[in-house]
């Protein structure tokens, strides 16, 4: 990986990429955005499908409690993943038994959860204080790039093919439970695995994002985006697309925030997301009259983005010739799944 | 329409016996018995709260219950179902497109949907009158055009056994007289066994070959015009 770093940080040097890349620090983060949006972008619009925000609210902390057990038991602070990944499973596999038996409403029961390893987790990090600096517990709770490793982005990679080919391979089952689980369970799905298996999915991927993101706000990156993608996608494909675009967009974004204005990681990439989310929420809105169709229409992106990528050039920051290239593809085939909204024709069952 | 439905009733698709459904220590569905003949158009009628769609649920293997149902399976053994409701939540970007191709091509439809599921899908939305809908968002659907899509996905392929739970619901005369000729075709011409939660008692009369009258338990099961006296 060495000699990686300084193959992009000489290219940093020389101008092709932008400066902040002559750290090598940077260079992994920026690596493990390009691992973790994919990922979370992809579980994110299923998490809102599937109603499951506050799931992964309580998931988070259940993983800060998980860091706090791991610490106790002697793990090294620097990776108690065992501890994150036991406790959030065990939380996981408590919360999904418990919602699929009672017949109280799935938010009541995950805030008892919720509430459960919050106080649990608040007691433990007394106890790891005593043990270690406040601070060092801090890069967990608010993410920290300095902090992550080597290991850590082989671990993100790992789990990151794992989680997304088996997120591919139950995709539709899914979906189609979220839409209407009885339809699903005719076809041949079995809800109470589905519910498992994207749960433990769900479970893996924070554990694995927390180290950049931060316990109390890796949450905010499996919502938002999905969020964000709902006020402008027009079908499936441009919700994965644009879930994944917000992350990637707020992860990178993120990453430069908080090494030049030197906050925590997390924070700066959630903020990146919220962004996202009004830029989107407007462009929605806008989207229902004829500016907003002129804004989403293809040549205009497409000129836009070309533009941006021109600026960039200009600056001799060479990597302005990728946006160039993105923008020509935008002009010629416009945004992914905006195709929308055909003439209603009139039926049996009526005009619609 | 009478002796066509004794000779097709002469096998049976469905047999349920002594059927019971407890939810939270109340009683549902009690002792309830009765058997789908293959080919037949079998209503189930009854006031509101009579277990209708339970007994539907339990057919479907959605809840848990004590008794027993068999299914005698020729061909495909597939269920079709349409049901009561489907509540979409209207901010959720999925297309008619998406929705039909979930169950009919293996690439998961975020990433497209593929050429020959798009073909099948055309063909299929063809059928219930709604060409050209493919890229209409769910959400975006009225009742009944939600309803046809919902048909659509029941009838492709075709299911040996359709299941219908109050699908006449909300429409106006034109639309169910429609989805009445559909299936009448279903059952004439493609020998689709379906049964049909409805309160539509003239209508079952005039082309139901057989009708169970449920109240929580088996009220009156026989010919529509013995049934429904």
């Amino acid at each position: 990986m060495t000699s990686f770093y300084a193959w992009v940080t000489g290219l940093a040097r020389s101008g092709v990429l932008p400066a902040d890349f002559q750290y090598p620090f940077l260079v992994r983060g920026f690596l493990c955005v390009l691992l973790l949006t994919p990922m979370l972008g992809g579980l994110s619009h299923l998490v809102v499908a599937r109603r499951m925000a506050f799931f992964s609210a309580a998931l988070g902390q259940a993983a800060l409690t998980g860091v706090s057990l791991g610490l106790l038991i002697g793990e090294p602070l620097n990776s108690p993943y065992a501890g994150m990944f036991g406790f959030c499973l065990l939380a996981t596999l408590g919360m999904v038994y418990v919602k699929r038996r009672s017949s109280l409403p799935p938010d009541t029961l995950i805030g008892v959860f919720l509430a459960l390893s919050l106080g649990l987790g608040l007691v433990l990090l007394v106890a790891v204080t005593r043990q270690f600096n406040v601070h060092q517990v801090e890069a967990i709770l608010f993410g920290s790039l300095l902090t992550v490793t080597d290991s850590d982005l082989l671990l993100l990679l790992a789990v990151g093919v794992v989680v997304m080919v088996l997120l591919a391979r139950e995709y539709n089952p899914l979906l189609l439970d979220s839409l209407s689980p009885p339809l699903a369970g005719v076809e041949g799905s079995d809800s109470r695995f589905l519910d498992y298996f994207f749960a433990f999915l769900l479970a893996l991927s924070i554990v694995v994002s927390l180290k950049i993101i931060g316990a109390l706000l890796v949450e905010a990156l499996v919502v938002v985006p999905a969020a964000a993608a709902r006020n402008v996608a027009r079908s499936a494909r441009g919700y994965l697309v644009w879930s994944v675009a917000v992350a990637f967009v707020a992860g990178a974004g993120g990453l430069i925030v908080s090494n030049r204005f030197l906050v925590p990681t997390g924070a700066a990439v959630v903020l990146g997301a919220s962004l996202a989310f009004f830029v989107t929420l407007i462009a929605g809105a806008l989207g229902r009259d004829s500016l907003g169709r002129f804004l989403r229409g293809r040549r205009a992106a497409g000129i836009a983005i070309a533009l941006a990528g021109a600026v960039l050039l200009a600056n001799r920051m060479w990597i302005g010739a990728l946006l160039v290239a993105a923008g020509a593809y935008f002009f010629k085939f416009g945004w992914p799944g905006a195709r929308a909204g055909q003439t209603s024709r009139p039926g049996p069952f009526g005009p619609g | 329409m009478s002796g066509g439905a004794t000779s097709r009733a002469s096998l049976s698709i469905l047999d349920v016996s002594n059927l019971t459904v407890r939810i939270d220590g109340q009683t549902l569905l009690s002792d309830v018995s009765l058997t789908v003949a293959r080919g037949t158009l079998h209503a189930i009628v009854g006031p509101n709260g009579a277990g209708k769609s339970t007994l539907v649920n339990a057919i479907l293997g959605q809840i848990r219950f004590d008794g027993r149902i068999l299914a005698h399976w020729r061909r495909n053994g597939r269920i079709g179902y349409v049901p009561q409701s489907f509540a979409v939540d209207r901010t959720l970007p999925v297309t008619v497109a998406d929705f039909l191709a979930l169950t009919r091509q293996r690439r998961p439809v975020c990433f497209g949907v593929g050429r020959g599921a798009a073909r099948r899908i055309g063909a299929m939305l063809e059928r219930v009158g709604l060409a050209g809908f493919e890229r209409r968002q769910l959400s975006v659907l009225s009742g009944g055009e939600l309803r046809r899509v919902l048909l659509a996905h029941a009838l492709d392929p075709l299911p040996e056994l359709l299941i219908l739970d109050e699908p006449a619901t909300g429409l106006d005369q034109t639309a169910s007289q429609w989805l009445e000729d559909v299936l009448l075709a279903a059952r004439d011409r493609d020998d689709v066994t379906v049964l049909m939660v409805s309160h539509d008692h003239e209508r079952v009369k005039r082309h139901g070959d057989r009708v169970t009258v449920l109240d929580r338990r088996v009220v009156a099961d026989g010919a529509p015009a013995d049934a429904l006296a």
